[in-house]
């Protein structure tokens, strides 16, 4: 305590030097950042070129390197999930509708509008299945979690179908939903479970193995379905219908155990995130333009964040690291977190590599006659139990401050007229006030110098934070050099538009006073009653 | 009782011979200070009046480097010898004439010069500077500064011989030699030769030198004969060989030419010196002069708050630049390293010497800051912080000090504005007032930029937030103009909550709240306008929480309003007072509220809002208002009107005291205690709250003295017998006088007999109850009973009064 208590006093009596800044504004009240918030907006953006239209869905690769598949108009497009960059095209003959990749990755299926659902070897152009039998256009396509035969597609003929890949082949029509069916998941515990859901606002839970086409549970979410995915432990499902996302217990009964209605439009997709903490979160996009971010096991909204265009699709990839939204207008917004696992590879890496350690040990035994012996150790990084002696920072002057320091006042004000900082000159001045010196310096001003101070007070005398000081300002200045001011043609036009910028500024006032007398009364009563 | 707060730099420091001890004048006792730390070891009592000089007997050889002996002369007429290791009081010689300088020239002659046998058979000869006021009543002229010649080891003739006479005592100064002292007088210099001959009656030769200007300050080498002198406007003159004819030693006397005066060069008319150069740096007067032991350099400084270094031989100079107060005295020490600079806002500096870097610094209480004329007396600068008694106060240098009243030591200080005080400058930027929360740990500062030529005027409003290990503020939110350019009349915190209430000048007050309330780190924080409140756009100049927080008390000019702060919501408006209320405060938990107000005339109100009305008031100008947080004890610093005090049968009661500290309780219009105290004028008082949930008083006077007090406990009555009358005249003025006043007439009789001068008459016709009673609406009476008592006291009061 008592040495602290000199070292302060000693700090305090050290000659100081004040810089001249500009007032500080209000900052905005900054959110409490929690390790959440922090964590999703922790993803780096990464621009994907524009595509044609609107991005209907999206999926990724359930193996490494999941590959993104993007469906946009009637094109599929395959991207790397590690550069963005595309790789492939598949194309269509109608517009996409879904995609969905198998468990191993190798094949993908896709829908279009035609009702035809086609399946894919992402190595090669052509289709391998065509599977037609959709009478109307087909909206979801989606494989089994292990299972790599069948395939479930649902469309707008309100029928859901469960097909047989391999011999091209519908084994059962799922028969129910009594108008178009739009979304559908496979349980992740069990690949014979799925739940779809439909416009008839119930989403259905199916079993594949039940041979009559009978749905086993049924759910009615009260809007028309938009998107339905299972959580995790596949006893729960969310169902996104309108703007709300309700999240259901399937063995519980299908009851309702939370609900999440902070979109302003429809909610467009749904997505189960995991986060680095292997806690998992629900993730949906909406036409509002807004992602948020669902903690449903304490039923609130941790993240949200704003893009700049109505949603349509998301996807998340399977290790957390990339996150691609769809939007209407064919932009994709991806982005990518900053992986950790670098290091770990790096680490993965040295296991082979001792030997070309050891040569860097040898390289790095400095000698005197380096020129490097004698910067050793400066980069070193400090380890965590080190005390840290803080260099003390060196107090950066600008050109006013140096003038400033020097009593060259007029020149000071002039420099920092010339930077064409406002909020600097203000400062400038305000100091040259508490100095005494700002008329001797206004009246000390050669012609060009006139001119300058005349356009930044004609720019900024009515700027509300400013015009405190430099209304008054103007006012002297044009007092005390009215008659160098009269002989200068170049400066009429400065007074002209100074007149004008302050008889508007004085309209403004005035209707604002008009607008404040009208609303006065009406305050009173409200407060009155 | 602690008592603190003194001025540090009334004469020069001096240093041990070890110099590790710096022994500092403080009032009317010298303090120790360790060079080290900075912190006081112990100090010297015994004078009782200020200690003026202070001399450390040097030493002579290394081994007597542990030697603490020290002379002190004083005030009070007394010349005192110590050691000041033990500290031990040796010796008083009585000098019976006030000492405002004196010089032991023995002390600093030769080594072998000085033994035991010498100084016992009364070398020890000191030369005075005393103010003689007998002489005043008998010369035309008022010649009351005296230089005398005054034997220590025989202090059988006491008054010394006479050298010189001067209208105001002079300090004297000695070359380090110990062969010469002189005085200043005006534009001349007086200088005496120490007579070295053995006899006591040899006469000291004595020359002048002249200028054309008045000179404050000058020195002596340390060798060779130069003399510097620094004179008001600011320039250095150096002296080269004063004194070769008049003052030459005995035996090298020689014949000087007579014609030597034509080729001096610099030299005034028929001054007896070589040569005369002038050195021009300072823009303003010289105070310091001092030369460096080997008499190469030659220090000086002065208003600017520069310390210059001057090479003697060429006139190169080096700087300490931004010292930030005007220098006082500079003072080296037997370290070579280590010297210090004494400064007028009552700091010490200690400097690391070639490369003279401040090292520590012995921080004293700061002086007020001299405000304009418009800010004096409205916000108030000193604000306290009830549980650790911690003072902060408003300082020149756009600074608030943390002072620790308890230990009477500053802690920090905060930069409230951003710029370096310049001494002497012209006032634009002033701290005008600081406020601290009830727990101490938010303060709030207001300042205002004057404008130049009516812009660029500027108020803010500064919240800090204490650090919680160390005892500093850091700046949490800053608002520009808080009630646009209007002035902030006060600033009150709320009890409990993190919520302040500013009011302006302007028309309004505004609720601010800290937007931290729920979270825990303060990292953050930031106060937001929470509501803005009007009465019929009158001026608002005081506002206080009530003691649970849940009411807020304006004061519209001469309007009480009380708000609901959580909803700004008007309750209800108390009566009016005749003049603008200054300052409000609630008696602690209870319902009464005390308003003050001063101008055009003074008064004290004391208001029950419960039942809205005026329990009592009186006619007194009002200084400031504590009250207690428990309890419903509450205390105002009156100012004493000017008519008691010059009252003939007053003065010997006051005795230049021109204020009262008065103890209430609660809604009890008699007077607990009073304690009358010196410089009011600009004081403040806080009551203190310790952790032994001690209730103590502390008062802070007009030139930031201070002493805190138990006001009820009987035991410190007990030491101030002793404490009050030594120092800065605090005194008891009987407590039971104002008791015995109002209480039964036989018991009052009797204590009137006891003790007539100390009882507390003035103060009978300053509160006139029958004056104010019936004043305001009929509805506010009190009870008729209540009435009835009060006003036949007040008859009967009277009575007695006319009686004596």
């Amino acid at each position: 305590m008592e040495e602290e208590l000199r070292v302060r006093l000693n700090d305090h009596q050290v000659s100081k030097v004040f810089p001249v800044k500009p007032k500080s504004t209000a900052k905005p009240v900054s959110k409490s950042e929690t390790p959440e918030s922090r964590y999703w907006s922790s993803f780096k953006n990464h621009s994907i070129p524009n595509l044609v239209s609107s991005v209907s869905a999206l999926a990724f690769s359930p193996v490494h390197p999941y590959s993104l598949a993007v469906a946009h108009s009637a094109t599929v497009s395959l991207f790397s999930s590690h550069s963005l960059s595309s790789s492939r095209r598949f194309s269509f003959r109608d517009v996409v509708s879904s995609v969905c990749f198998r468990s191993d990755g190798a094949l993908f299926a896709a829908c279009d509008l035609s009702g035809v659902v086609q399946v894919f070897d992402i190595k090669e152009r052509m289709a391998l299945r065509t599977l037609r039998s959709h009478s109307a256009p087909a909206r979801f396509v989606k494989y089994p979690f292990q299972d790599k035969l069948h395939l479930v597609s649902g469309g707008d003929d309100g029928v859901v179908k469960y097909w047989d890949v391999a011999g091209a082949t519908v084994i059962s029509d799922l028969l129910g939903h009594k108008d178009y069916v739009r979304c559908g998941d496979f349980s992740p515990v069990n690949d014979s479970m799925l739940v779809t859901g439909s416009y008839d606002h119930t989403v259905k839970v199916w079993d594949t193995r039940v041979d009559k086409s009978k749905w086993i549970a049924e759910i009615n979410h009260g809007l028309p379905v938009e998107d339905v995915v299972y959580l995790p432990s596949g006893g729960m499902i969310a169902t996104a219908g309108g703007n709300s996302v309700k999240v259901w217990d399937l063995i519980g009964g299908g009851k309702m155990v939370c609900s999440m209605e902070s979109h302003n439009k429809t909610v467009t997709s749904l997505c189960v995130a995991r986060m680095e903490s292997a806690e998992t979160r629900l993730v949906s996009v909406a036409l509002d333009g807004y992602m948020k971010v669902f903690d449903y096991g304490r039923a609130k909204v941790t993240y949200s964040m704003r893009f700049p265009a109505p949603l349509m699709s998301l996807g998340l990839s399977p290790d957390g690291s990339t996150r691609v939204i769809g939007g209407s207008n064919g932009m994709v917004f991806a982005s990518k977190k900053k992986l950790r696992d670098v290091v770990e590879e790096k680490k993965s890496l040295s296991l082979w590599s001792v030997r070309s350690q050891v040569d860097e040990t040898r390289r790095r035994a400095l000698r005197p006659t380096y020129f490097r012996y004698f910067q050793r150790g400066q980069s070193e990084k400090p380890s965590e139990e080190d005390y840290l002696v803080k260099e003390k920072k060196g107090l950066k002057l600008t050109r006013h401050d140096k003038l400033l320091k020097k009593f060259r006042h007029k020149e000071a004000l002039v420099s920092v007229l010339e930077e064409k900082k406002p909020a600097n000159v203000v400062a400038v001045m305000e100091e040259l006030v508490a100095r005494r010196k700002l008329m001797k310096c206004v009246s000390n001003m050669e012609e060009g110098e006139l001119g300058m101070l005349l356009g930044f007070l004609q720019r900024y005398c009515t700027v509300q934070r400013y015009s405190g000081l430099l209304m008054g300002l103007t006012k002297k200045v044009l007092e005390t050099r009215a008659e160098d001011i009269k002989g200068i043609t170049e400066f009429t036009g400065l007074l002209r538009n100074l007149k004008r910028e302050v008889n508007q500024e004085i309209r403004i006032q005035q209707s604002l006073l008009e607008i404040q007398g009208v609303i006065a009364p009406l305050m009173r009563i409200a407060g009155r009653s | 009782m602690i008592r603190g707060g003194r001025s540090y730099v009334t004469s020069p420091p001096s240093f041990s011979n070890d110099a590790k001890k710096l022994l500092v004048c403080t009032g009317n006792t010298v303090s120790v200070f360790s060079a080290a730390t900075g912190l006081q070891i112990t100090s010297l009592e015994g004078h009782t009046a200020l200690v003026t000089t202070l001399i450390v007997v040097p030493a002579s050889t290394p081994a007597q480097k542990i030697l603490c002996y020290c002379w002190t002369a004083s005030l009070d007429g007394t010349i005192r010898h110590w050691d000041f290791s033990g500290p031990e009081l040796l010796k008083t010689i009585d000098a019976q004439l006030p000492i405002y300088s004196m010089v032991i020239p023995s002390l600093l002659s030769e080594p072998q010069k000085i033994d035991k046998r010498r100084e016992l058979s009364g070398k020890l000869v000191a030369f005075v500077s005393v103010e003689d006021i007998s002489v005043v009543n008998e010369g035309s002229k008022e010649l009351r500064g005296h230089i005398r010649r005054f034997n220590l080891a025989k202090p059988r003739v006491p008054r010394g011989d006479t050298l010189k006479e001067t209208a105001e005592p002079e300090s004297i100064v000695i070359s380090p030699s110990g062969e010469f002292f002189g005085i200043r007088h005006k534009c001349k210099i007086h200088i005496w030769d120490v007579p070295s001959g053995g006899s006591r009656h040899a006469v000291s030769r004595k020359m002048t030198l002249h200028h054309t200007k008045v000179i404050n300050a000058f020195a002596f080498h340390p060798t060779e004969r130069v003399i510097a002198a620094g004179d008001v406007t600011g320039r250095v003159l150096i002296w080269r060989g004063f004194g070769n004819r008049k003052l030459a030693l005995g035996n090298q006397k020689k014949k000087v030419r007579a014609t030597v005066d034509l080729d001096n060069p610099g030299v005034r008319g028929e001054d007896d010196t070589e040569s005369c150069t002038t050195w021009h740096w300072h823009s303003a007067e010289v105070n310091v002069l001092n030369f460096s032991s080997d008499g190469a350099y030659l220090y000086s400084g002065g208003r600017e708050g520069v310390l210059v270094v001057w090479q003697l031989d060429t006139g190169k100079k080096k700087f300490l630049p931004r010292i930030g107060s005007p220098l006082l005295y500079f003072v080296r020490s037997p370290d070579p390293t280590l010297s210090s600079v004494v400064c007028a806002d009552n700091q010490i500096h200690l400097l690391k010497m070639p490369s003279m870097e401040i090292l520590r610094t012995i921080s004293g209480i700061k002086p007020p800051p001299s405000l304009p004329r418009m800010y004096e007396g409205l916000a108030s600068t000193v604000a306290f912080d009830r549980s650790s008694g911690i003072a902060a106060l408003c300082t020149e240098n756009y600074c608030v000090q943390l002072y620790n009243l308890l230990n009477d030591r500053g802690i920090s200080e905060i930069q409230v504005c951003e710029r370096n005080h310049q001494p002497g400058d012209e006032i634009t930027v002033v701290v005008t007032a600081v406020a601290l929360s009830l727990d101490g740990s938010v303060m709030s500062t207001t300042e205002v930029k004057l404008p130049e030529d009516g812009i660029g005027g500027l108020v803010s409003l500064k919240f800090w937030a204490s650090e919680p290990d160390s005892k500093t503020f850091t700046l949490s939110t800053i608002v520009y103009e808080p009630h646009r350019d209007a002035r902030v009349s006060a600033i009150a915190f709320h009890p409990t909550r993190s919520m302040a209430v500013s009011t302006s000048f302007g028309g309004d007050f505004k609720i601010w709240v800290c937007n931290s309330d729920k979270k825990q780190t303060d990292k953050d924080s930031s106060w937001i306008c929470h509501a803005v409140g009007s009465y019929k756009k009158k001026p608002m100049t005081a506002a206080a929480f009530s003691g649970d927080g849940t009411v807020l008390a304006v004061a519209a000019e001469n309007v009480i309003t009380l708000w609901n702060p959580d909803k700004n919501i008007l309750l209800s408006v108390l009566g009016t007072t005749l003049t603008p209320v200054t300052k409000l405060c609630f008696a602690g938990k209870s319902e009464f509220l005390v308003s003050a107000s001063h101008f055009p005339r003074p008064e004290l109100s004391v208001w029950n809002t419960s039942k809205l009305s005026l329990s009592w008031s009186y006619g007194l100008r009002i200084e400031a208002v504590t009250s207690a947080v428990d309890s419903s004890a509450f205390a105002v610093l009156a100012v004493i009107p000017k008519s008691f005090k010059t009252d003939e049968s007053n003065e010997n009661i006051f005795r230049g005291r021109d204020g009262a500290i008065l103890l209430f309780n609660g809604s009890d219009p008699k007077p607990v205690s009073i304690w009358t105290v010196i410089k009011a004028k600009g004081g403040s008082i806080s009551f203190l709250e310790g952790d032994k949930s001690q209730l103590r008083l502390a008062y802070v006077n007009g030139s930031r003295e201070y002493v805190v007090f138990d006001p009820n406990s009987d035991e410190s009555h007990e030491r101030s017998a002793v404490d009050y009358d030594s120092l800065t005249g605090l005194e008891e003025t009987g407590d039971a006088g104002y008791t015995s006043l109002y209480g039964q007439l036989p018991d009052y009789d009797k204590k009137r007999m006891e003790d007539v001068d100390s009882l507390a008459t003035p103060f009978i016709s300053s509160e006139r109850p029958w004056e104010t009673i019936f004043s305001g609406s009929t509805l506010n009476f009190p009870p008729l009973q209540k009435l009835c008592a009060e006003f036949f006291e007040s008859l009967m009061e009277k009575r007695t009064a006319v009686v004596e």
